[in-house]
């Protein structure tokens, strides 16, 4: 089926069968890498990608459930604004080790901080609870989303 | 906290500078390929098809149906292996594809190549296997009897893949002259690493035969010469190329998908092949740490000095021996602890089941014996009267101390150092309040372990490294890495070493990861050694380039400048040359150009020195590592909260104190005490692996539960820096040591809190509760 | 598979008749991980996510109607089930974990009909009534019928649920959630309970509803419990009486995630919880 949606900010039209994984359409039809799988099912958030603006799993979402929305994947989060700093903040924080979590946790990021700009550290927590991370420990995540999230401020200020 | 916002830089690496890790960017923007993420073009999926029993033998295979199925490539089984169809490091006794019997649940049987993942899917189903069932042991102790069927028939040994003893003193006898003792029998479970990209690679077969293939690995050199063994081709006929690996933690050192891409790589035509477990494959096929069940007899004098250890240490290593040995080995050597215990006897063994293959995990049998010594610890000084960190302090090993496996310290030692500094810690001090402060229908308490690891392969094995580094000709400096970087930001670290020995920043330098074809060989990524050894071999790969380039910097200053000039006033400066004197500057780039190609690469080779003792017991060990040199040293403490109603436990804060030699990059170091830590949180209380008759009931992340964020406390991290001479800039390995005193730590606590001990498996919320009923504190406000 | 995108009701009772074994799907989130494991596809899959009838949230003067298409973020997020039903509230804050609720929803946890779906006992509790719609016409039926075993509820071929009724609970009434699982989050429940409590001026019970998940086949009422409480001051002595009636009146089994003794123990202790908070 012909399916129309936004891909990282384009207009993108692809004839894909309905019930294909959302997943295996953006790694294998897109080149989308930075879409990672990890258990297909729901249970890490290694595959989170943002659904007009949400976080949602695209291990569990068919083709045809992209019809008419938006989809940004690690690849198409604009280099610049929160983006950039939530980013430079894991790098400079030291979140990031095998970084198999990394693109998931950071669209996870994404999705709290416009939810919450200001989270206390058990909300980053709560807020991160889906995507499991098994380098870290996650300590570093929870800095670099504090870190973040007062630069964050700061620039509104 | 982190501070400031920066980009990532330029500025020259230092050693001993918190710095972000090279690696960080590309991996933040979703840019890095892992070995799961190369889909070459045209390329065939493959996949396996698994042993529906634990042991049976092989009737029949009929692939007829699955061969003649549109879209299948081929469908191949043992005849079509040529070589010795056996894997395995010591002990080869693991095949590609089974011949004949299976020795464990979902054990290979037949591989397909295929175009699609659906049509591979249907043709795995399409194979048919008959099976004659045979019977089959699951328990380590049956299997250690005469009657016990055995899976490996010819060894002299039955299923004992390994079993020693080791004894240094008066051994035994000297329990009896204690004025102290305490016992405990303590039986820890498996655990998966649960690394999050599963096993995966890609294959091609070159035009001149080479079988090139893209792995999640920590063990390219190596995988060669299983490989070439197995399939019966020359070691140089492989191209192993390792990106970076998406976690491994030891469940990738060694072979998993790689024998059936080079065997599907050789049948496909010339086309590549692709191969990714899912997770819940995953669980099936790959290896996982070893269970063991412990006894532990430990007895003091009056005074509270140790005197005698009795203990035995049995391992299942599951169907095939993977490094079951060396687990095995290095489990005995730290048996007793970091403690100086005169007279001991520690007798181990490891016997194959027919249960999932046992391998390395990060900590390679330490967290297992340190959950049966720092428990015997516990109840001893309970029992002796003493505090529990100071009997460990009375207790602990020193430099120039033997342990209680005999072992000369020549090395540095932080022990008591580490101990202290937990002693004038808030919350060892505050242990009392945190006890009493506890909220309605909940329980506090603290618990302690101590641990040491040691780095490195032992005496026989060389623990080598071969660094190579080059002066590009465009002036950038090339760091090749021969050693996986399994996510723990070695490669990084290669760099930071590089950049502070050629004061050079990540801007000017590039990384290549290994790959056999260009970076040289060297042992694995594994064993607290990956950063120990590479990083001693790359500072004098560092040191040869630094001072070609120097020298040839010198000829071309002398000729612009007419006059004799001393190396001395030459700098190197982030990619330029100059000389002080007269502040003229060269770009290295120009440098380069003067250079051959010879001389622009350095490589330099380096093997770690060993430890020489020549022990009386234990013989069988010693190749497999027993004993060793180097060892790093932690202090770990938990703050627990248990609730009274439902058994839920909480650990509320963890302090790691640890001495591993001086630290390079403290971020990176910390990310290694952290990570370890968690996952020794998860091997404590969550990840409750479950076996039925071999068959394993946790198979996917909804019933094998790795903690979440919520699950984790802040943790907090003091260094101990000695400089060890061994390593580089004084460094010691501390990829393992922040695993080995968690699960001991939170038992000891557990212990405190409900004043029994829970001796069997993960400390789950009903074994808590169940506990805490017996002990008439179930539901206690 | 197909994937088809009904946008009323109409369409979607169509579909039905169409694809007889096709399928609902709404937040994907149950249904997607169950075809994974099983692999029997249907032919179609119905989504209704364009669904306007099931997007939405009414509130009436005695009673609340909650679209079945409403996801648990979108319900968490609303004041009204916050400040009049905190039983509701507390338990899809705990469904889960962030991405999981963003896509899964009230329709999908009840039509699963698992004894662990963590907004059942909230539901029970609440008195909740769900309403049906299929080819033969409307229907209104109380939880406690619709759902008629593990996995199983009273939906016909061809029906499906519109949306869940609630009544507006007693202004001072007191609810909560109490849920064990074997971490923090993305935990399925071993056992949980949800509770609705009012007491009189005297702080004895006027009414109590009690509801416990993952203790049985299905969500776990007891009724000679509630009425054990009833007229008495809740106190930990009489919450342990109760939980020792309780934990002989649950079913529960042995399964990969915990013992029926340990369910049992936890049916009990929870009622505890009702004193401490
Ligand atoms: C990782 C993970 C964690 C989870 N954790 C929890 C948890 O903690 N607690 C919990 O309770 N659940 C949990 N679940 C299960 C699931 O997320 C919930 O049950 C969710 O509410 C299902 O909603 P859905 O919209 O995704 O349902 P779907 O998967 O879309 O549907 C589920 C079933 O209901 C049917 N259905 C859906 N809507 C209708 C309708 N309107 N009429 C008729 N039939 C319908 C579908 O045909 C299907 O059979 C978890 C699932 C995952 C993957
Ligand atoms: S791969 Fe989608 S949640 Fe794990
Ligand atoms: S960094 Fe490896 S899983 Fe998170």
């Amino acid at each position: 089926m012909r399916v129309k949606f936004m891909l990282n900010g384009k207009q993108t039209i692809v004839d894909a069968p309905a019930d294909r994984r959302v997943v295996d359409l953006l790694r294998e039809d897109f080149g989308l890498i930075g879409v990672k799988e990890c258990c297909g099912a729901g249970e890490c958030g290694a595959c989170t990608i943002l659904v007009n603006g949400t976080s949602r799993l695209s291990c569990l979402m068919l083709a045809a459930q992209l019809e008419g929305v938006e989809v940004t994947t690690i690849e198409g989060v604009a280099p610049e604004g929160s983006f950039a700093i939530v980013q430079q903040a894991f790098i400079d924080c030291g979140a990031v080790q095998c970084g198999f979590c990394t693109p998931g946790m950071v669209l996870a990021v994404l999705d709290l901080l416009q939810r919450n700009p200001q989270p206390s550290s058990e909300e980053i927590r709560e807020g991160l609870s889906g995507n499991l991370c098994r380098c870290t420990g996650y300590q570093k995540i929870v800095e670099a989303v504090q870190v973040a999230a007062a630069l964050l401020k700061g620039r509104r200020a | 906290m982190c501070q400031s916002s920066r980009p990532l830089t330029s500025a020259p690496s230092v050693i001993g500078q918190s710095a972000p890790r090279a690696d960080a960017l590309t991996k933040v923007t979703g840019e890095e390929r892992y070995a799961t993420d190369y889909y070459p073009e045209n390329h065939l999926w493959a996949g396996i098809k698994r042993a529906a029993y634990p042991h049976a033998r092989i009737t029949s295979i009929d692939i007829s149906q699955a061969k003649g199925m549109v879209g299948v490539v081929a469908v191949l089984t043992s005849k079509d292996v040529q070589g010795s169809n056996r894997l395995g490091i010591f002990e080869k006794d693991q095949p590609i594809l089974a011949d004949g019997i299976v020795r464990h649940y979902g054990e290979a049987v037949a591989l397909v190549t295929a175009e699609t993942k659906e049509i591979l899917k249907q043709a795995l189903a399409a194979i048919v296997v008959e099976y004659e069932p045979l019977a089959a042991v699951f328990d380590p102790q049956a299997a250690m009897s005469k009657e016990s069927v055995i899976l490996h028939p010819g060894r002299a040994d039955g299923n004992v893949l390994l079993s020693d003893e080791i004894s240094c003193g008066r051994g035994v006898e000297a329990l009896a002259d204690c004025e102290f003792t305490a016992e405990v029998s303590i039986e820890v479970n498996w655990q998966d690493h649960a690394f999050l990209e599963t096993e995966a690679g890609v294959a091609w077969l070159e035009a001149d035969g080479t079988i090139a293939m893209i792995a999640s690995t920590q063990t390219p050199f190596r995988d060669r010469l299983e490989l070439a063994e197995a399939l019966k081709i020359p070691p140089t006929k492989f191209r192993v190329m390792a990106p970076y690996l998406g976690g491994a933690f030891g469940g990738k050192d060694g072979i998993t998908v790689q024998g059936f891409l080079a065997l599907a790589a050789l049948h496909a035509g010339g086309r590549a092949v692709k191969m990714w477990y899912e997770r819940e494959e995953h669980f099936l096929a790959g290896t996982k740490r070893h269970p063991a069940i412990m006894k532990y007899k430990l007895g003091c004098d009056q005074q509270g000095m140790l005197q005698a250890l009795d203990c035995s240490i049995l391992m299942d290593t599951g169907a095939y021996s993977a490094m079951g040995g060396e687990v095995l080995e290095l489990a005995m050597e730290h048996a007793g602890g970091p403690y100086c215990i005169p007279n001991t006897r520690i007798k181990g063994a490891v016997v194959y089941t027919n249960n999932p293959i046992a391998s390395a995990f990060r900590g390679f049998g330490v967290p297992q014996v340190a959950a049966g010594i720092e428990q015997a610890v516990d109840e001893l000084a309970k029992t002796a009267g003493f505090d529990l960190l100071q009997f460990r302090l009375k207790n602990a090993v020193r430099r120039g101390s033997v342990t209680p496996t005999g072992v000369l310290l020549t090395q540095t030692v932080g022990l008591s150092e580490c101990l202290k500094k937990v002693a004038d810690h808030r919350l060892w001090r505050e242990r009392e309040l945190w006890q009493n402060s506890a909220p309605a229908f909940k329980r506090r308490g603290v618990g302690l372990a101590a641990c040491y690891h040691a780095v490195g392969f032992g005496p026989v094995i060389p623990d080598y490294a071969n660094a190579k580094l080059e002066l590009a000709a465009d002036g950038h400096i090339r760091v090749f890495a021969g050693v996986s970087d399994m996510g723990q930001g070695n490669a990084a670290t290669y760099m930071q070493i590089v950049g502070h020995i050629l004061f050079q920043g990540y801007d000017n330098m590039e990384i290549v990861l290994p790959d056999t074809a260009c970076t040289l060989p060297s042992c694995s990524s594994s064993a607290s050694r990956t950063t120990f050894t590479y990083g001693n071999a790359i500072t004098g790969a560092a040191d040869i380039l630094k001072e070609r380039i120097l020298a040839r910097a010198l000829l071309l200053f002398s000729f612009q400048l007419l006059e004799q000039l001393n190396v001395q006033d030459l700098v190197l400066l982030p990619g330029r040359i100059v000389h002080q004197p007269s502040g003229r500057e060269v770009p290295l780039q120009l440098i380069a150009g003067f250079m051959d190609e010879s001389e622009r690469i350095a490589t330099y080779s380096y093997t770690c020195p060993v430890n020489k003792q020549v022990l009386p017991t234990g013989k069988k060990l010693r190749h497999h590592g027993y004993p060793h040199r180097v060892f790093s040293y932690a202090v770990q403490l938990v703050r627990l909260q248990v609730d009274t109603l439902t058994g839920e436990i909480e650990v509320c804060d963890l302090l790691n104190c640890i001495e591993a030699g001086s630290v390079l990059n403290p971020q990176v170091f910390e990310q290694q005490i952290q990570g370890g830590a968690a996952q020794g949180i998860g091997y404590a209380l969550f990840e409750d692996f479950a076996l039925k008759e071999g068959k394993i009931r946790t198979n996917d992340f909804s019933t094998y539960i790795l903690p979440t964020a919520m699950d984790i406390p802040n943790m907090e991290t003091v260094v101990v820096p000695l400089a060890e001479d061994d390593g580089p800039y004084g460094m010691k390995g501390a990829g393992e040591i922040s695993i080995d005193g968690i699960l001991s730590a939170i038992a000891n606590g557990v212990a405190a809190i409900i004043g029994t001990r829970i001796t069997q498996g993960t400390l789950t919320g009903e074994k808590i509760l169940l506990a805490l009923r017996q002990a008439g504190k179930e539901a206690v406000r | 598979m197909e994937v088809l995108f009904p946008r009323t009701l109409e369409e979607l009772k169509e579909l039905f008749v169409t694809y007889p074994d096709g399928r609902i799907i709404a937040g994907g989130t149950d249904l997607l991980v169950q075809l994974r494991k099983h692999g029997n596809k249907p032919s179609a899959l119905f989504s209704v996510e364009h669904l306007e009838q099931l997007q939405h949230v009414e509130e009436k003067e005695t009673e609340i109607f909650i679209g079945a298409g409403v996801t648990h973020q979108q319900l968490w997020e609303l004041p009204i089930i916050k400040n009049y039903f905190p039983v509701l509230h507390d338990a899809v804050a705990v469904l889960g974990s962030p991405p999981i609720r963003h896509s899964g929803t009230l329709g999908g946890n009840l039509c699963t009909a698992s004894p662990a779906g963590d907004t059942l006992p909230p539901l029970y509790v609440l008195g909740a009534k769900i309403a049906i719609s299929g080819k033969t016409g409307k229907r209104c039926v109380p939880i406690a019928e619709f759902i008629q075993g593990p996995g199983c509820t009273m939906l016909e071929q061809g029906e499906f649920v519109t949306g869940i009724q609630i009544p507006l609970p007693a202004p001072q009434a007191f609810s909560a959630y109490y849920k064990v699982g074997k971490r923090k989050a993305l935990a399925i429940a071993i056992a949980s309970l949800a509770v609705m409590l009012e007491v009189n001026p005297d702080e004895t019970v006027k009414n109590i509803k009690l509801a416990w998940g993952s203790v049985g086949p299905t969500v776990m009422v007891l009724p000679e419990v509630e009425a054990f409480l009833k007229g008495k001051v809740l106190s930990d002595e009489i919450l342990s009486q109760a939980g020792k009636m309780a934990s002989l009146g649950v079913k529960p089994i042995d399964d990969i995630r915990a013992s029926a003794e340990y369910r049992q123990c936890l049916t009990a202790n929870l009622l505890l919880r009702i004193c401490r908070d």
